[in-house]
């Protein structure tokens, strides 16, 4: 059963007392007594009576009704209380959890900023494991082609030798004899203008082949350039036009001949393959400076911008498979670092290529 | 009587060009190894020039030159080589012990007038 609120208890007790004593206090009083002035004195005393009997009794009433009121506000207070207490300590670790997780995370940052370090460590090496492998491979191609070259040189110089020595005989046996016949003086220099390509072929191959290690012979530009041409006839003949602006002095640089043969042997074959039909290939040269600056301009396809900075990785290619390596500019680009050069590209699509080659020549040239 | 020279190489049609080429003027002399050269060393310590070949069979030039040069003092030597320069050709020529290095396939007039100059100077 649903208990009655206090104000409406206290108020039926008053209700209920005050009735029962207005309908029988008189009666009581009545049965002591019948004497009128004591009844006077009775009414007054009954009237204080109920009125402290009341009073008692909303005491009571009251106390008992507050007392339990306060004791619930000082329970409330003290739930307040804890409440605000397990608020303060659930910020504390939340606080505590925070830069916990901070920690963590600047942890994880530090962690991602190593592995991205090693990342970067490990493409470094593996383009450096690249490199050496191209070098590697190229080294061991022009180990076996040195070897071979100055084997077929010498074979073929000694035969050369023959019709040298053999030409020369005869051409004093004949101008003994008085024989003034133009036709065997044309076809006598004819073998001699032969005896003297061959043998420059066969010099230009062992030169470019030759493994010397050091770095202190004198390297004249000017030959080694014209000796890449000759060897590169082949490709040239018949179809690339030769423009050559060369300087007056002619350049030497220290360094290894052989070596630098290679260099610009790749950078010429490249420019001529470059030129799918017909085209021009420019060389010019120039002092400048301490330096030389050879340009090997071609009017060929041209590189794409995307690719320009890629042509001296080491197997970078655009041709067909087998068609090329991807290592003559890799090479290229080495040889010619070593030798404390540089070796640079612009192009142009569709229009060509400039190959600038900077290399540092001997001073009293200048 | 004319002056003597010596030509070392193991290819005999060398031998046979050079002397045919240059036997006007000089007494050509010929061996097909360093070996054979010694001996006609021994036997003409007059030759006044010496040719030889680089590469050959028992001894290369560079080494019959070496022992040629103990009989023949003050005469002059050269190598004439089917190969490019090589440092034991260049540490000959830097330390005196040849004269000039001729490649292969060499000017027979070029060194005729080489043996002429020289002979001069002798």
């Amino acid at each position: 059963m649903k208990e009655m609120r206090f104000e409406y208890k206290i108020s039926l007790a008053y209700l209920l007392i005050g009735g029962l004593w207005i309908l029988f206090s008189d009666q009581i009083l009545f049965y002591f007594t019948a004497d009128s002035t004591l009844l006077t004195t009775f009414q007054t005393y009954k009237g204080w009576f109920y009125v402290l009997s009341t009073a008692l009794l909303f005491y009571i009433f009251l106390k008992k009704h507050l007392s339990k009121l306060r004791s619930t506000e000082l329970e409330l207070e003290k739930h307040k209380n804890h409440l605000e207490e397990l608020v303060l300590d659930k910020t504390r670790s939340l606080d505590a959890a925070i830069s916990k997780l901070s920690t963590i995370n600047e942890e994880l940052q530090e962690k991602s900023t190593l592995i991205e370090q090693q990342n970067s460590e490990l493409q470094r090496a593996l383009q450096e494991l690249k490199e050496t492998q191209g070098q590697l491979l190229h080294a061991d191609k022009m180990a076996s082609l040195g070897i071979m070259t100055a084997g077929i040189a010498h074979e073929i110089n000694n035969p050369l030798n023959y019709i040298s020595g053999g030409i020369t005989g005869l051409e004093s046996y004949l101008s003994k004899e008085e024989l003034d016949n133009e036709k065997i003086i044309l076809f006598i220099d004819s073998i001699k203008t032969g005896i003297i390509r061959v043998g420059s072929i066969v010099s230009g191959l062992n030169q470019m082949s030759r493994n010397v290690e050091t770095y202190d012979e004198k390297c004249d530009i000017h030959s080694i350039i014209e000796n890449c041409l000759l060897i590169l006839n082949s490709q040239i003949k018949n179809r690339i036009e030769i423009v050559k602006n060369y300087s007056e002095l002619a350049p030497v640089t220290n360094g290894n001949v052989g070596q630098l043969y290679q260099a610009f042997s790749n950078i010429l074959l490249n420019a001529c393959q470059a030129i799918e039909n017909r085209g021009t290939l420019t060389i010019s040269t120039e002092l400048y400076e301490n330096n030389i600056l050879v340009k090997v301009t071609d009017s060929g396809c041209g590189i794409p911008e995307e690719n320009l900075s890629k042509i001296t990785d080491p197997f970078f290619t655009t041709k067909e498979p087998g068609m090329g390596t991807g290592l003559g500019l890799s090479i290229a680009y080495n040889l010619i670092q070593a030798h404390n050069g540089k070796l640079s590209f612009e192009s142009e699509v569709n229009k060509g290529t400039i190959v600038t080659v900077q290399l540092p020549v001997i001073p009293q040239q200048l | 009587m004319k002056p003597k020279i010596l030509y070392v190489d193991d290819e005999p049609i060398n031998l046979m060009l050079f002397e045919a080429n240059l036997d006007r003027k000089y007494e050509v002399l010929t061996a097909v190894n360093g070996k054979k050269g010694l001996e006609i060393v021994a036997s003409h310590p007059d030759i006044k020039v010496v040719f030889s070949d680089m590469k050959m069979p028992y001894m290369n030039g560079i080494d019959f030159i070496k022992e040629a040069t103990k009989i023949l003092k003050g005469s002059l030597f050269y190598i004439l080589t089917g190969f490019e320069i090589t440092g034991e050709i260049q540490d000959s020529l830097d330390s005196g012990l040849i004269r000039k290095y001729y490649g292969k396939p060499f000017n027979l007039h070029e060194i005729s007038n080489e043996i002429e100059a020289v002979l001069c100077e002798l």
